[in-house]
């Protein structure tokens, strides 16, 4: 039983990583996704890869799995018919919104449907007060009949959204209680449950969101489960939250909206495991596939985390024009730029690349699938980045000849440059993309990204890594072993985890040590019961906790983070300086004299460490041949220079490398710019330092 | 295009230029980051610029308020004749509040930079942002001269050679009322030019670039003809607009004249009533930047900011009128008056750019709470609601969404708990959105009780109690904006005391509708019916729907 499975469905492959931990062995395997049941290829892909190494089903410890399912589900609004309760008085929340705009000069604004439509909403006869008290009671007599008249309309889910429920969620509970006894079909989600904090838009948004996916997600899980169970499989499955914890299958059913992004959150948790493994605690997580590109920022050793994202956004990726989700999550931004981003000449007659994407159908030009407008693929096709011969290993004949053709009509000619020259531009014009949304995203969170590290992976990031890593003046690029399946690594890094928050307003000059410790109470015991549901041993169990602070009187909150080491009484005695420290690293701006409030209580519940150890190989590395294969033309620049092509899975540690470079793998090739000197590691990971040619 | 001019080729500039507008969103996320105040952190209240050696705009954050599309460069302007390059060394920093030469009030303070690569003056960077106080009055249009409205602070240099001139921030913090706050959000802006200033060195280097010269050539001329080319797609003609606004005490008559000619764009407000004796006189730069604006989102909304797309367009208007202020008028709330700019220009080119303009918006309305939170803390905050937005052809107004000044909603969670008001409602109101082929946004109903157990004074300044949202193109208007309290109608200005257990009510107006009902598809109303955004009498009433059922 020595053997762990991670599994991760991404939209068009779905990725399998094998460890055998008593032999620090990795075996990895890749499929098409199957989209109209995922399940299908999870189960034949697993099936391929454990006969292929002669490992039986039941010798599976776990099975830890990721899946953008719920993401899509949303995006294509594939999502279950959903009705939802509110206070009366509140039915309307969900068309208004934030009342605000998310961009200044479009005035054609486009905000996202809410999942449940207007007509599907119910106001009942109850009201809780801010301060948890209630002004007027639930009237059950109204909760029976709303619901049962949208049952009549077709409901499959409920969500039931009251307001201040993060404050006393007691009529919440009834109403579910009464749905669940009285309409024993029905999916029920409930907002203080979710994720509990105050606002009431974002929360209700959070609470539809996870009754739309619900029974979606349930059946898929269920027929996962059956599915393993009948080729043999008795160990635990487990799934990927987006705040990179794993959920056992019970949990992740009742809170799909947990195991939104968790692919990508995979990704970037395998970035901080490599920082662990090669002492580097500062990283940007650079993640780039078909149609979009993931930056995460690892801060000593953690990726950072947030309690806020926002899917399915309608206007270019523009923040503010999707649906705002509130739970735990990798604080990762996403950038509409990958190998399928097209280009075009836009408002200011120059080029633009993204966000609009050729998808896989047609995809870029040189699939030759009928694309006729270029794809960044192209551009890296005709800049000779990419092999028309070894593209996905072979697999898949690249068309030089249309990737021109499309570059010329689409670029070249509109802006009357040569077509390598085109070609070079688009491939900037993404580097600079990638490259403004890191340093945005790392100066919005005080982090300085000219002393860290990147880690680039996915099909297209190690192509572009080296000159993204160049505009932002970071000194090292990790391109690690097996950068194609990362997410699937991840995976198997990733303990069991839940957190848990409350909102709760009080100043801290009106607790004690005594009260401060009974606040996290009940919390801890709920994060806990849901990992020893898992089979999470007591003593196992490791808590973290977290305060949303701020001085009385301001309007936004900062989290501080209470050490592990000591006791909460402790921590209380030192909490004026934590959050000091806090602010002044948030700010970097003096104090003020106003007394401390705590907003919002936190609590995680972790399980022992998922350890890959300090790495493992993979297996098609090799120590025998030459892994100098040939070599061809590619541009940097100006002009195109004689660049020396490896096989990667050939090259072995401390082995050594100058750019001009080309190093291929199955599924993606790392671009080596002149003057970049490459080296192996012992685990085969390439560690690339920045030269000063160029 | 057929390729630029100079040396630099399509893919040079589009690349350089990405890189130039990086650096301002990078000033402004540090400044965002750093700042202490709510209205900088929350409503983004502030901007950052990149200019030439020569003070011309060529790079602008993304995220700027509207109105300071416009007065970056009038302000670079009066910088650069009272200190001449010359006069520059490494390590200054030059301020103003002035509203004649900034935005159009005090509160705003424009902060700028000189880069200099060795001893050579670059360009400059500027960032403004809008403090939390500065002194006088208070925020308010209570003032009758600019001299009520606090501290003005004339162009210095409030940094020589990296030495803050400490005087300069005494005198600030002396003159406000919360002045940590204030020069903590002062500093945040010395700050963030400093990062905008190393970027912009950086991105030299990385170019061999030994003057932005060429490049900001290149991106105005640039710029300046995607717009002309925009402009050729306006009729031309000459287009006339008044309409009638709510000022404190009378209506205010705003008019303008727009003349569109070939690739230019004159507009003058000719014809707009004088100045008065309240905080809500605008100075001709925030005219100036709101016409612009408005000009932007008619010609090109996406193309990034800088002097080029601009220079299309001039804009004029008579001494002393609303419009062009002089000292000593008080400014301190010139945008009560200045974002009516936007539907009087929309007005004017509706059937020039019918394809282009938005009807009117309900607008925001903002309620200012003073009271006794059942704490027994005081409680001053602004209530903050919207109405529709106003539609577009094809294209309806979305229900409450701000225009054309911009915030966030204070959700009732957190309402509630900073006042201990409840607020009993929070709905749209079915048919509030004015009748068009396309529909404008709906407006809202708030109802709050006050249950502080104690008296509660509300201050509200709400404009379109008296003249409506304007529907455009045969579309018909929205309702008009009511207060109540207790279900009797209230005075839209001025102030009213909550005893405890009262109500207030607010009715926001829906956004104005655009092209004639009976057009609208029967499908669209039927759905909007289905939804509720439109009554079955509505939909008989205002489009000739019967509905079944």
């Amino acid at each position: 039983m020595s053997y762990r499975l991670g599994v991760d469905i991404g939209g068009t492959f779905t990725d399998f990583a094998l460890f055998n931990a008593a032999r620090n062995e990795m075996f990895i395997h890749k499929q098409l996704t199957t989209s109209d049941d995922p399940s299908r290829a999870v189960l034949e892909g697993s099936t391929y890869l454990l006969a292929r190494k002669g490992v039986a089903m039941a010798e599976l410890e776990s099975i830890s799995h990721g899946t953008t399912l719920v993401t899509n589900a949303v995006i294509e609004r594939r999502g279950a018919r959903t009705g939802m309760l509110t206070t009366e008085g509140f039915r309307d929340v969900l068309d208004m919104a934030r009342e605000t705009r998310y961009d200044l000069f479009d005035l054609r604004l486009k905000f996202p449907a809410p999942l449940v439509p207007r007509n599907l909403r119910r106001e009942v006869a109850e009201r809780v007060k801010f301060d948890g008290t209630v002004d007027r009671e639930l009237d059950l007599d109204a909760v029976r009949s709303a619901i049962s008249e949208l049952v009549d309309l077709g409901i499959e889910a409920l969500a039931i959204c009251f307001l201040h429920s993060y404050a006393n969620p007691a009529h919440e509970k009834a109403a579910r209680e009464l749905a669940e006894r009285e309409f024993p079909d029905l999916y029920i989600s409930t907002s203080a449950d979710i994720f509990s904090n105050m606002r009431e838009y974002e929360r209700w948004t959070t609470a539809t969101v996870n009754a739309y996916t619900q029974p979606l997600f349930d059946r898929y899980l269920q027929r996962l489960t059956d599915g393993l169970a009948a080729d043999g499989f008795t160990g635990r499955l487990l799934v990927m939250t987006s705040s990179g914890g794993m959920l056992a299958p019970e949990a992740a059913r009742r809170y799909p909206v947990r195991a939104l992004e968790s692919g990508p959150a995979a990704g970037a948790l395998m970035s901080a495991f490599h920082g662990r493994a090669l002492k580097i605690p500062n990283l940007l997580s650079f993640d780039m596939g078909g149609t979009t590109a993931k930056g995460a920022l690892v801060n000593d050793y953690q990726p950072l985390k947030q309690y806020d994202m926002e899917i399915a956004r309608l206007h270019d990726f523009k923040r503010g024009s999707g649906l705002p989700v509130k739970v735990p999550v990798i604080d990762m931004v996403e950038i509409g730029s990958g190998g399928g981003s097209l280009a075009e000449v836009d408002e200011r007659g120059l080029i633009r690349v993204g966000p609009r994407s050729a998808g896989a159908d047609p995809g870029p030009a040189c699939y030759g699938k009928g694309g006729k407008a270029a794809a960044l693929t192209d551009a890296n096709l005709v800049l000779g980045y990419l092999d028309a011969e070894f593209f996905l290993g072979g697999d898949m004949k690249l068309d030089v000849a249309a990737a021109r053709a499309a570059i010329k009509s689409s670029v070249a000619t509109p802006l009357s440059v040569t077509v390598e020259r085109a070609a070079w531009g688009m491939y900037e014009i993404i580097n600079e993309d990638v490259a403004r949304a890191f340093r945005i995203h790392a100066s919005e969170r005080g982090f300085d990204y000219r002393s860290a590290s990147m880690v680039a992976f996915g099909g297209s990031g190690p192509v572009q890594a080296m000159a993204v890593a160049r505009k932002l003046k970071i000194p090292r690029v990790v391109f690690p072993a097996g950068a194609g399946v990362m997410s699937a690594f991840g995976l198997l890094a990733s303990p069991l985890a839940f957190e848990l928050a409350r909102s709760e307003l009080c100043t801290v000059a009106a607790l004690d040590a005594k009260s401060f410790a009974t606040g996290f109470r009940t919390m801890e015991e709920e994060a806990s019961y849901l990992l020893r549901e898992a089979g999470v041993e007591t003593a196992d169990i490791r808590l973290r906790h977290r305060l949303d602070m701020r001085y009385q009187g301001q309007g936004y909150e900062i989290e501080v983070a209470l050490p592990d080491s000591s006791s909460l009484a402790e921590i209380f005695k030192d909490l004026p300086k934590l959050f000091l420290k806090t602010y002044a690293s948030t700010f970097s701006s003096s104090s003020l004299d106003e007394p401390l409030e705590i907003v919002t209580w936190k609590v995680e519940a972790l399980g022992p460490e998922a350890s890959l150890s300090d790495g493992f190989s993979l297996e098609s590395a090799s120590d025998s041949g030459n892994a100098l294969k040939g070599s061809r033309q590619a541009y940097f620049t100006d002009r195109y220079y004689d660049c020396p092509v490896y096989e990667r899975g050939l090259l072995t540690p401390d082995m050594e490398v100058i750019g001009p470079a080309l190093i291929e793998e199955r599924e993606s090739t790392c671009v080596i710019g002149p003057g970049d000197v490459v080296r192996v590691d012992a685990r085969r990971n390439l560690i690339v330092e920045l030269g000063d040619q160029q | 295009m057929s390729g630029t001019e100079g040396n630099l080729d399509a893919i040079s500039l589009g690349i350089m230029w990405d890189r130039l507008i990086s650096i301002t969103d990078e000033i402004v996320s540090t400044l965002v980051r750093t700042s202490f105040s709510t209205i900088v952190r929350e409503a983004y209240d502030l901007t950052a610029v990149v200019t030439d050696a020569e003070g011309h705009l060529l790079a602008q954050g993304r995220w700027s308020a509207p109105p300071f599309i416009g007065t970056a460069p009038l302000t670079m302007a009066h910088t650069m004749a009272k200190f001449p390059p010359e006069s520059l060394k490494p390590g200054d920093v030059l301020a103003t509040n002035d509203p004649w030469m900034g935005t159009g009030h005090m509160y705003d303070i424009t902060v700028m930079r000189p880069v200099f690569r060795g001893e050579t003056l670059v360009g400059y960077t500027m960032s403004i942002t809008h403090l939390p106080d500065i002194g006088g009055a208070g925020f308010g249009t209570t003032a009758t001269e600019i001299y009520h409205e606090g501290l003005r602070l004339p162009l210095c240099k409030l940094v020589r050679e990296g030495q803050v001139d400490e005087f300069l921030l005494e005198l600030i913090a002396a003159n406000v009322r919360v002045p940590e706050q204030v020069i903590g959000d002062v500093m945040a802006n010395v700050a963030c030019n400093e990062v905008g200033g190393r970027q912009v060195l950086e991105f030299m280097e990385e170019y061999n670039l030994d003057s932005l010269a060429e490049l900001s050539g290149a991106i105005r001329s640039q710029s300046e003809r995607m717009t002309r080319e925009a402009i050729l797609e306006i009729r031309d003609g000459t287009y006339r607009n008044k309409i009638r606004i709510e000022g404190i005490d009378d209506a205010i008559t705003l008019a303008c004249c727009v003349e569109v000619d070939g690739d230019n764009v004159r507009i003058n407000m000719d014809g707009t009533d004088p100045v008065v004796r309240r905080g809500i006189n605008v100075p001709f730069c925030y005219t100036n930047a709101m016409a612009l604006y408005s000009m932007k989102c008619l010609t090109v909304p996406s193309l990034p900011n800088n002097e080029g797309s601009t220079k299309p367009v001039q804009v004029s208007a008579p001494k002393g009128c609303i419009l062009n202020a002089q000292p000593p008028s008080p400014t301190g709330g010139r945008h009560i008056i200045g974002h009516f700019v936007s539907p009087l220009i929309f007005g004017a080119l509706a059937e020039a750019a019918p394809e282009r303009v938005q009807a009117d918006t309900g607008m925001i309305d903002l309620v200012n709470f003073v009271g006794t939170h059942k704490n027994g803390r005081g409680v001053s905050t602004i209530y903050f609601c919207a109405g529709g937005f106003g539609a577009l052809r094809n294209h309806d107004g979305p229900p409450t969404v701000p225009g054309p000044s911009n915030m966030a909603v204070v959700p009732t969670e957190v309402w509630e708990g900073v006042t201990s008001t409840l607020v009993e409602k929070r709905a749209l109101l079915p048919d509030s959105g004015g009748a068009g082929e396309a529909r404008g946004g709906l407006g809202q109903e708030i109802i709050i009780r006050n249950d502080s157990g104690h008296p509660m004074t509300i201050f509200s300044m709400a404009n379109r109690s008296e003249f409506p949202p304007v529907g455009l193109l045969g579309g018909e208007n929205g309702p008009l904006r009511q207060h109540r309290v207790n279900d009797e109608v209230i005075h839209p200005k001025g102030q009213q005391v909550l005893a405890p257990g009262d109500r207030v009510t607010l009715r926001e107006p829906g956004g104005g509708g655009f092209g004639a009902a009976q057009d609208r598809p029967r499908e669209k109303v039927l759905a909007d019916v289905e939804n509720g955004f439109v009554t079955a009498e509505g939909a008989l009433r205002d489009y000739g729907v019967k509905v079944e059922g």
